[in-house]
């Protein structure tokens, strides 16, 4: 039996829920609204850019702006949040505990997703519980405003795809020997220089996975801007959404969901050239050992 | 000579395991110790202790006259090679090499001249752009050596590190030690289950055994005059005859009323204590007629096992405990196993310890 006939579940269930879909997609967005009810869905007799030009409205780019400023900050905030707890379970807790850790992480995920993000709603209302403490230390003067903001966008989102980031750096760090840290410490390196010079550079693959990882999906994301954002915390999930759902306008929609993929794998490559550069750039600064 | 290395009552404890118990123990500079002894012993957590990577309970270190005790591993003039090597695996062999000499900020000129001459004195400069996970073990154990020599230590501490080589590359590692640590004259801290291996490459060995040093000496001294039973055992093959002194002579009584002579008694050993006497199997000779000697006995050939240039021959005592015989093969002759045969030995290597019960190795009754 050759090998590759264990992956032929994983391959087929690719094509048909990730490929074809993908491929009706982009077909679609090339089509235009059905001028009669009985055509179906999508009118594809005459395919055009129309819907792109359509969709490269102001409207949308700034949407889109937003989305990658809610997704790219709260990637950046799950990281600084995330990699001190991965470091904490992966290094400091005994080994017969880790699981527990990592068990704690993932708990809340049994509770529904909308359920959990709902329930922020009563948090961050503005007679919520959250509101009134922070009145009563005196932080603030009067009563929160932050939901159905942006502000409570990327506090959801925060919320929701930290334990994305952690899990993927927590499982990097936790496969680093620790006899390695001793090495480097042995060879003269103190703890913030191994840290950078040994840590850093393994759990590296682990923090890249879980950035790419919590990015796409906080960009692509439409429930927690739904529920928390309002009518002023618009991401572009919610447009694509309102096209297909509200305005029975699925060529649209198609077609910004398309341009969202596109725009999303360059700010991918770009966001990877930078990185590539610059562990070039620091490669050399640093000099050939030989 | 000066002591490079000194320990000074030094204790170790988790929870309620003594791991070190005790330990006083002067390393002269540019010596080769080895810490031998079974696992448990404590022998890697003195190792630690002096790299800095655990802190004693109780006691102080101390390297080149200053007491480190209570210093970080990256500020200590010591080196170590790891059991598993620890070579950084987004590092090729040069850039391992290099690490050491980068956090010291040697700049890149002088680096780069000491990086080629350390990894061209483990002859592994061909490899210098390979990664660890390119290179065999063997080849991993040179560059580990490399990146721990090329910062001049005063002490290089290696924790077995010849332990997941075969065999031969053991062997052959063994003697490029032993070399290698000549020509440098840095004192080398050699921690090894090994007894082979100690004895070939070491100076002296501290014998371990629950977190206290048994015996220290050369080789030819542990194995010539070993101070207990466990020494003894240890260091080498030992058969072991349990009996009881008569009086504080030399004299045992053994089982079944025989009487054996010694020439040496451990130290403190009381009279008519139970005692154990100890020959190794190349001294115990085997002859076809009853031997005009004191220490003899009448033994059946059980088993004969090859072992190159020596035989060796199991034999069976009345009572049903073991006796191991070994000579050069040339010298075994015609002996079939079943033979009737007498065993017998001289009193010069025969030793009187005390009694204690030793796990493995003792004749079975």
């Amino acid at each position: 039996m050759p090998r590759w006939v264990m992956a032929w579940p994983a391959l087929a269930w690719w094509t048909f829920f990730f490929i074809i879909p993908l491929f009706w997609i982009i077909l679609y967005s090339f089509g235009s609204r059905p001028t009669a009810v009985a055509a179906g869905p999508v009118a594809l007799e005459v395919l055009s850019f129309d819907n792109y030009w359509q969709a490269l409205s102001e409207i949308f780019f700034r949407v889109f702006q937003i989305t990658m400023r809610t997704a790219g900050l709260g990637t950046i905030l799950c990281a600084l949040l995330g990699f001190p707890v991965a470091y904490a379970i992966a290094m400091h807790v005994p080994q017969r505990w880790r699981s527990i850790f990592v068990f704690l992480l993932i708990v809340p995920y049994w509770t529904s997703f909308l359920l959990r993000t709902f329930a922020w709603r009563i948090i961050l209302a503005p007679q919520g519980t959250l509101s009134d403490i922070l009145q009563s230390v005196g932080i603030l003067g009067r009563p929160l405003l932050i939901l159905d903001t942006n502000a409570a966008v990327q506090l959801g989102i925060i919320y929701n795809y930290l334990p994305v980031m952690v899990l993927p750096i927590y499982v990097a760090l936790e496969r680093i020997d620790t006899s390695l840290i001793k090495a480097s410490m042995d060879l003269g390196a103190g703890p913030l220089r191994t840290f950078l010079q040994v840590t850093m550079p393994l759990a590296a693959p682990g923090l890249f996975g879980g950035l790419v990882l919590t990015f796409i999906l906080a960009a692509g994301d439409y429930v927690v801007p739904t529920i928390l954002g309002g009518t002023k915390g618009l991401m572009v999930g919610n447009l694509i959404a309102t096209q297909i759902l509200a305005s029975q306008n699925l060529p649209l929609g198609s077609a910004m969901a398309v341009m969202l993929i596109g725009l999303l794998a360059g700010v991918l490559i770009v966001a990877g050239l930078l990185l590539m550069t610059a562990q070039r750039l620091l490669g050399l600064l640093r000099g050939a050992p030989l | 000579m000066a002591a490079d290395v000194e320990l000074e009552r030094v204790s170790k404890l988790y929870g309620p395991f003594t791991a070190v118990d005790d330990v006083s123990l002067a390393i002269r500079k540019g010596s080769f110790i080895s810490l031998l002894g079974p696992s448990g012993a404590g022998k890697s957590t003195i190792l630690r202790m002096i790299g800095g990577f655990e802190l004693p309970d109780y006691g102080t270190v101390r390297i080149a006259g200053r007491d480190v005790t209570m210093l970080a591993p990256y500020r200590r003039d010591v080196n170590t090679v790891f059991q598993n090597y620890a070579l950084f695996p987004h590092m090729n062999a040069a850039e391992n090499v290099a690490y050491g000499l980068r956090q010291d900020g040697v700049p890149a000129a002088e680096r780069k001249k000491r990086v080629r001459e350390a990894l061209d004195m483990v002859e592994m400069l061909r490899f210098a752009d390979r990664r660890p996970n390119q290179l065999s073990g063997g080849q991993q154990q040179r560059i580990a050596l490399a990146r721990a020599l090329v910062k001049r230590p005063s002490v290089l501490l290696l924790d077995e590190p010849l332990g997941a080589l075969d065999r031969k590359l053991r062997q052959q590692m063994q003697v490029e030690l032993k070399l290698l640590q000549s020509q440098l004259g840095i004192t080398f801290i050699f921690v090894t289950h090994d007894q082979e291996e100690a004895l070939a490459m070491s100076d002296s060995i501290a014998v371990m055994r629950h977190g206290r040093v048994e015996q220290l000496g050369a080789p030819a001294e542990l194995y010539d005059r070993p101070a207990t039973a466990f020494v003894a055992g240890f260091i080498g093959t030992q058969n072991f005859l349990p009996g009881y002194r008569v009086d504080d002579s030399l004299l045992m009584r053994a089982e079944h009323d025989a009487m054996f002579e010694a020439r040496r008694a451990a130290r403190g050993l009381t009279r008519d204590a139970h005692v154990l006497g100890a020959v190794r199997p190349e001294n115990v000779l085997l002859a076809g007629e009853e031997p005009a000697v004191r220490n003899r006995l009448k033994a059946r050939i059980a088993a004969t096992v090859m072992l190159g240039d020596t035989m060796e021959f199991v034999l069976a005592l009345p009572g049903g405990r073991e006796l191991l015989s070994r000579m050069p093969r040339r010298a075994s002759g015609s002996l079939p196993e079943g033979a009737e045969v007498w065993a017998y030995w001289e009193p010069e290597s025969f030793n009187l310890f005390p009694y204690e019960e030793l796990e493995a190795r003792q004749g079975k009754p």
